[in-house]
């Protein structure tokens, strides 16, 4: 026995160590809390309040449709590292829930206190106040999860980051709470030139391809008139086109907002039609060149939309 | 002296209630002052209470919370035309900035520990944070789902009267062949629970029976990178067994788990244990179990005295962004009822390229393979041992979200007798919604002898055969891993 444990068995061993040391990640570096956000809006927005204590991650990217993004292993990977993972919640990102069951990693499961979701304290829209069945399309019972790029909402969401990071490292809580801060009084001053911005819009009506956008429209005053999609989902029937785009050309509306996985080809076709312009939007992070973080995204629609509609 | 007494007396009498009198004025006044000093004081208390309170509820609620949609509720009614409603553009400020460390109400948790766990806390059970707090009044503490599959097929007469079709003493017919309801959900904060009750037509004409499909615990909060399942369960034998009949990507499972495991694959009780290393570079997975060994074409003797060791190992290489290539092994060794040595190695390979923004893949590659060693006992009482082996490739290609094709190309041979068989399935699938699913499929099959495929006089030597596939999910479906 004591042969073997100086022999190969040893060797193994004291390979493995080796090896092991070599390749933990970090290992040499000062330890920072690993978070892994399911979108890449709460990624930017935990880098913002994390500040130099993260290192954040995504699992999915600005231009992927967050509902049915495909759950890796290389995902698991990453959750199996992490110390938090952060979630949208209200089924936008329910696959998170497979993919955090196969990181083996106790800390991020329902219940874990690694297991950030941020629509807790967010007041919802659209949650349905009747029966909904599927023949409505992909609906989701318990409201609009897409909120995530109203800025109105920044205070509440990164509140919960602040909660959520400092069970992790409470000793780090006033550095978040500083970090949250500063942020927030960065994002005031661009809310200031945003509301100048749409001020004179207040009340336009605009078209959308998905209802992703409902938060940021209801935050500056815009009016939601129309969808591509009949039922959120669901290809539209040919006749629905023809009365939206009816509506479109009678109620004078200018534009129709659009995501980057839409069928791009169909809204210009409605587009075109009823005299309007297809306009393909920052719905994440990263989802178009330029919205490379939470302000930048915000911005880039603000753009985009007044000078469409002006 | 008695006469200027009285009136001295008299005086005092009359004087002393007065001075009192002025003397209580003047406390009650002082009384009254200090009282509204304490009332100034309790009011600027106040205020400021009610200041610290704004600011809290600022902080811990949506601070700028959305004014009424700007549409009716969507999922109520299809957004049309809506009032235009005056949005609230301004954030809340940074209230957090001005509030004296600890001022913010913080769900402060227990066991917040920063410092690394000690074995003992890892064994020790965690406290829920989140738990059930998404659930509202009257709302289920797990979730539930249903699926049915219904199945058709057509097949020569020769192949019908020898029972010799991929759906044996089902040709020629239409059935349901596996409706799931599925209920999920962790039951506490340690460990979920799956169960699957399922119904399904098994010989035609035959009313269906309710089998349970699978029953597990997963223990979820192990220690050091493992999770333990023990129940009832699909076995995770290369990556297509562990996927119930509604969920494969053709209508029937590939001939060489039919063949080598049954119609149903590799079902069993017991438990096995997953571990996933976070040093690597790449995302690995080590699997063992143990379990009863009941499946009755590999092994049968079902006894955990004697169990049936399983073990499987996989990679995921995440080649790009839209490309991933999964590799594993796995073994599966137990004993047939005759205590004969029963093992089964089997690979699997699988690569997906889903391009940029793309909802589904665009193309699918797979290939899974089978390589038995089996002892086997001749009347004599000699035994030996037989190795055999079988495999399929398959191609898939999604142009459209609603449209899929692909073919898939079997070749195996008998775990016992001699011979062996190929078979080429070409099928499209069409998907009015992530809900909905019909597949056509035809397969053309050959096996080199018409021994054990001749029943009742028939010949199931070669076969063609059209599927009809019509799948639907209702409720609650877990996501599918890679």
């Amino acid at each position: 026995m004591r042969t073997i444990a100086r022999g190969p068995l040893g060797l193994l061993v004291g390979i493995v160590l080796v090896v092991g040391g070599l390749l933990v990640p970090g290992a040499q570096a000062a330890r920072k809390l690993r978070v892994v956000a399911t979108i890449p809006d709460l990624k930017s927005l935990v880098e913002a309040v994390g500040g130099d204590l993260v290192e954040v991650e995504s699992l999915t990217r600005g231009t992927q449709n967050f509902h049915e993004a495909e759950v890796r292993p290389s995902m698991m990977l990453k959750l199996r590292r992490a110390d938090a993972v952060v979630e949208n919640g209200l089924d936008l990102d329910a696959w998170a829930d497979t993919a955090i069951e196969g990181s083996n990693n106790p800390e991020i499961i329902r219940g874990g206190r690694g297991r950030i979701e941020v629509s807790r304290g967010i007041e919802v829209l659209e949650v349905p106040s009747a029966r909904v069945d599927r023949s409505m399309g992909d609906v989701h019972p318990r409201g609009n999860p897409h909120f995530s790029l109203d800025p109105g909402l920044a205070p509440a969401i990164t509140q919960n980051f602040v909660d959520g990071l400092a069970r992790v490292a409470p000793e780090s809580r006033a550095a978040f709470e500083k970090n949250r801060a500063a942020f927030l009084a960065q994002l005031q001053q661009r809310m200031v030139e945003w509301t100048k911005t749409m001020e004179p819009l207040r009340g336009s009506k605009v078209v959308v391809f998905h209802p992703d956008f409902i938060y940021l429209l209801t935050r500056f005053g815009l009016v939601q008139a129309g969808t591509v999609e009949d039922r959120p989902g669901i290809p539209p029937a040919p006749q629905h086109l023809v009365t939206l785009i009816r509506q479109m050309k009678e109620e004078k509306i200018k534009v129709i907002l659009v995501e980057p996985w839409n069928d791009i080809k169909l809204a210009n076709r409605v587009a075109e039609e009823a005299g309007a312009k297809a306009l393909v939007m920052a719905t994440a992070v990263g989802a178009v060149k330029g919205a490379d973080n939470y302000i930048a995204a915000i911005d880039y629609n603000i753009t985009t939309l007044a000078k469409a509609l002006q | 002296m008695r006469g200027s007494i009285i009136p001295v007396v008299w005086l005092a009498l009359a004087v002393l209630p007065a001075l009192a009198e002025a003397q209580d004025t003047d406390a009650l006044r002082r009384e009254v002052e200090q009282l509204r000093r304490q009332q100034e004081q309790y009011q600027k208390t106040i205020e400021a209470l009610n200041e610290r309170l704004k600011r809290l509820e600022m902080l811990n609620t949506p601070t700028a919370q959305p004014p009424a949609p700007a549409t009716p509720p969507a999922a109520a009614a299809p957004a049309t035309g809506a009032p235009a409603t005056a949005g609230s553009p301004a954030i809340t400020a940074p209230a957090a900035a001005g509030s004296p460390p600890g001022a913010v109400a913080v769900a402060q948790t227990p066991g917040g520990a920063t410092s690394a766990p000690s074995a003992l806390e890892l064994l020790s059970p965690r406290q829920p944070f989140s738990l059930y707090q998404q659930r509202g009044a009257g709302q289920l503490l797990f979730d539930m789902g249903l699926t049915g599959d219904f199945v058709g097929n057509l097949v020569q007469r020769n192949v019908q009267k020898a029972q010799a079709g991929t759906f044996s003493g089902q040709e020629n017919r239409f059935f349901p062949r596996e409706v799931e309801l599925s209920l999920f959900g962790q039951i506490d904060p340690y460990a979920r629970a799956d169960v699957r009750i399922e119904a399904g037509e098994e010989t035609a004409g035959a009313e269906s029976g309710v089998n349970l499909a699978e029953a597990t615990i997963t223990l979820l909060a192990l220690p050091y990178g493992t999770q333990a399942k023990i129940g009832q369960m699909r076995n995770r034998f290369g990556w297509s067994n562990p996927i119930h009949e509604h969920d494969l990507p053709w209508v029937d499972r590939p001939d060489v788990y039919r063949i080598f495991f049954g119609p149903e694959g590799l079902v069993e009780k017991g438990g096995e244990a997953t571990w996933v290393p976070d040093f690597l570079p790449f995302y690995v997975e080590a699997l063992g179990g143990v379990f009863n060994g009941d499946n009755e074409t590999a092994f049968g003797y079902g006894r955990i005295n004697n169990p049936l060791a399983t073990g499987r190992v996989r990679a995921f290489f995440e080649l790009t962004d839209t490309m991933g290539l999964q590799i594993g092994t796995s073994v599966a060794s137990g004993e047939t009822p005759d205590r004969l040595q029963s093992t089964l190695v089997g690979y699997d390979v699988k690569y997906k390229f889903r391009p940029e923004g793309w909802l589904h893949p665009l193309l699918t590659l797979s290939s899974e393979g089978i390589y038995s060693i089996r002892q086997v006992e001749n009347s004599a009482g000699d035994k030996r041992t037989r190795d055999r082996f079988g495999a399929y490739g398959w191609a898939e290609v999604q142009p459209w979200r609603r449209w899929a094709m692909g073919t898939r190309y079997d070749w195996t041979q008998y775990p016992t007798n001699p011979g062996h068989q190929w078979a080429v399935e070409p099928y499209v699938t069409f998907m009015p919604s992530e809900f909905l699913r019909f597949r056509l499929a035809y397969k053309h099959t050959e096996r080199s002898s018409r021994e054990g495929f001749d029943l009742n006089g028939g010949s199931g030597r070669i076969m063609d055969e059209w599927f009809l596939q019509a799948t639907f999910v209702l409720g609650a479906h877990p996501a599918h891993p890679f």
